[in-house]
């Protein structure tokens, strides 16, 4: 019997023509739409590499030109901010902090490995009781990198798989300047700092070291505060520092409350996206049933024939929706030759897993949809007496 | 074989009521090969169709093979319509869309157990019947109506029914070509025994049958053999 369908869709190729090609467009919107939504899913469940929880983040903004008299009042700020109970953990940072809509790149190279693009993290050595940081190889700064020849730096798994492959990444120096490089004092799993719907990058951090950068200064503070601290103490903390800080502009944010504005800047356009598939679905399923039901009833005499031929009435019903899924094949077969390009070419820098699952579900879907909309065409099919059909020539 | 006792059909239209059929009773024995006339509209048709399970009639019994046919269920019913009974129609019915060799499959499709190459074995023999053994590639559009016909009449026996219906076989051919059809369904009753029924409005068609019965009305008007007609 599939065989026979095959054969009949194939033979009416032509006037199925617009139906097959409305199932081809419909099955690359929704492999598309997919396909982006199951990207940004399955980033999303992979491990931050920090924890975000009870951090704070107070920017730094000074409104004079003095170097030195910005330096002295920002080291204040930062043992003014360690001394407060609440308080467990302080690191300066750059702007580049979990979450925010700010980055630094910097390009490594390492023998034939050459200009890397790597996220750079300029922090303390408090920074990884900050957020929590777990290190695969090697250690996190110390007071001990205090005298080191070269700048310690600590880089993620990605960056290490880009530069040294499988050699051992602890010790390596790569070159900053003819007179300067940077040694590589450990290796940390995952550090997915930009956005949660974000793929991993290759990152490293580098030291601060108050010392040798007299005249430096960083524009936020990470903090991170005991379990439970609240506003109260944020406006408790904003009041002190200004004393110390007079002219300048100090702003607390919660990195959890950075977390949400950035899922939004994804979940929005993916919500966005995901009504305007559904609705041009909606409109591809209405088409797809009007057709269906105007071809059913064109084909009364046919229907009425097999009848008399033999065929039960659940036997045309199943005929009718067998037809519609073969003419969803045919569609299909066409879709998937183009979707399967994206994961064989490696077009864009996505798992081929991303791909594949979305390639699915868009099949599953699409033969849903059209069984769905199938269903009561054919039982209308099926339901036409034999006799009557045959005499409405 | 077929046995009709007092077959009544009433069609129910939302204003009228046609009364189609009326006090019907007839039977038709194995290997006969009976013809049925009368004018346009008398209930023919409506007849044949009841004959063939297609429709039920409002009231009466029909029996096929001695089973009497009574609240059988869709599924028995396209099963005995499958395993016994072949049909052609005026308008031939053919399936545009499928070639001359898949239209007389059709019939085996809906029979279990019967492979794919068995299916079109079987096909070109009905075919080899009706002279057509040339056109199987054909599709329906590319053939003369007597073509076509013959097709029909492939499809009818390719399931080797013990009855075949036909509802004027010749009604849209040209008389050479209702000759070549009417000496093929001749030759079905005579040498395979095939009971035939059939619908014409030519008399001389009808006069090569055994038997003939005349409708007028939704009623049967006379009833005769061709084997009386000639002692007489
Ligand atoms: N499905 C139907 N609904 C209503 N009336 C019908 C239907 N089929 C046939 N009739 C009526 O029943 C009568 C007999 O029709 P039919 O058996 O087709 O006649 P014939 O084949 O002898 O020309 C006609 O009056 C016809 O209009
Ligand atoms: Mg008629």
């Amino acid at each position: 019997m599939i065989r026979h369908l095959f054969k009949l869709i194939w033979n009416r190729k032509k006037s199925n023509f617009l139906l097959i090609t409305e199932i081809f467009f419909s099955f690359m919107v929704l492999f598309a739409v997919l396909s982006f939504v199951f990207y940004n899913y399955c980033n999303y469940t992979k491990p931050l590499g920090f924890d975000h929880q009870d951090v704070w983040q107070l920017t730094l903004r000074t409104n004079s030109d003095s170097t030195a008299q910005n330096r002295l009042i920002q080291e204040q700020l930062l043992q003014r901010v360690k001394s407060f109970d609440e308080v467990e953990h302080v690191s300066l940072s750059n702007s580049n902090v979990p979450f925010a809509f700010s980055m630094m790149t910097n390009s490594l190279s390492y023998g034939s490995n050459k200009e890397v693009q790597a996220n750079v993290y300029d922090v303390q050595d408090d920074f990884k009781d900050v957020m929590k940081l777990q290190l695969q190889q090697g250690r996190w700064f110390g007071p001990q990198d205090d005298a080191s020849r070269h700048r310690p730096i600590v880089i993620n798994l990605m960056l290490k798989q880009k530069l040294f492959g499988e050699e051992e990444a602890i010790g390596k120096l790569i070159p900053i300047n003819d007179s300067t490089n940077y040694t590589v004092i450990g290796v940390m799993d995952y550090y997915r700092a930009y956005s949660e719907f974000n793929a991993e990058e290759p990152a490293f951090f580098s030291r601060i070291n108050l010392q040798q950068n007299e005249h430096a200064l960083w524009s936020s503070l990470l903090i991170r505060v005991k379990p439970g601290t609240g506003v109260a103490f944020e406006e408790k903390m904003v009041r002190e520092l200004s004393r110390i800080a007079q002219n300048w502009t100090l702003e607390v944010t919660t990195l959890e409350k950075m977390r949400k504005s950035k899922a939004r800047l994804t979940l929005v356009p993916m919500i966005a996206l995901g009504l305007v598939c559904g609705f041009l679905i909606f409109n591809v399923a209405l088409g797809l049933f009007g057709v269906l039901w105007h071809n059913i009833n064109r084909r009364h005499s046919e229907i009425g024939l097999r009848r008399a031929l033999g065929a039960s009435s659940a036997q045309i019903y199943r005929q009718f929706i067998g037809e519609v899924l073969v003419l969803a094949t045919f569609g299909l077969l066409l879709g998937v030759v183009f979707a399967i390009q994206l994961p064989l070419l490696e077009v864009m820098q996505v798992e081929s897993v991303v791909y594949i699952s979305a390639l699915f579900a868009a099949v599953g879907l699409i033969y849903l949809l059209t069984a769905l909309c199938a269903f009561y065409p054919s039982r209308q099919a099926a339901a036409i007496q034999p006799a009557v059909a045959l005499h409405e020539e | 074989m077929i046995k009709l006792s007092d077959i009544e059909k009433v069609y129910q239209t939302k204003s009228i009521e046609t009364v189609a059929l009326q006090h019907v009773n007839l039977e038709v024995p194995k290997g006969e090969f009976l013809s049925i006339m009368g004018p346009s509209g008398c209930g023919k048709s409506t007849l044949l169709n009841i004959m063939g399970l297609l429709d039920v009639p409002s009231k009466g019994v029909v029996e096929i093979d001695g089973q009497t046919i009574l609240s059988y269920k869709d599924k028995e019913l396209a099963h005995i319509r499958n395993q016994k009974i072949g049909f052609v129609f005026q308008s031939y019915h053919l399936v545009q869309d499928l070639s001359v060799l898949d239209n007389v499959e059709l019939p085996l499709l809906y029979r279990s157990g019967i492979s794919g190459s068995e299916r079109s074995k079987r096909a070109k023999i009905a075919l080899e019947k009706v002279g057509l053994s040339a056109r199987t590639r054909h599709y329906p559009s590319q053939l003369s109506g007597g073509q076509r016909q013959r097709v029909a009449i492939a499809r009818a026996l390719i399931g080797q029914p013990e009855i075949i219906l036909a509802d004027e076989p010749t009604g849209n051919l040209d008389s050479v070509m209702g000759e070549e059809i009417m000496n093929i369904l001749l030759d079905l009753n005579r040498e395979d025994g095939t009971t035939i029924v059939m619908v014409t409005h030519d008399e001389n068609m009808a006069l090569k049958t055994e038997r003939l019965i005349r409708f007028f009305d939704g009623q049967q008007v006379s009833d005769a053999r061709m084997y009386d007609f000639q002692k007489v």
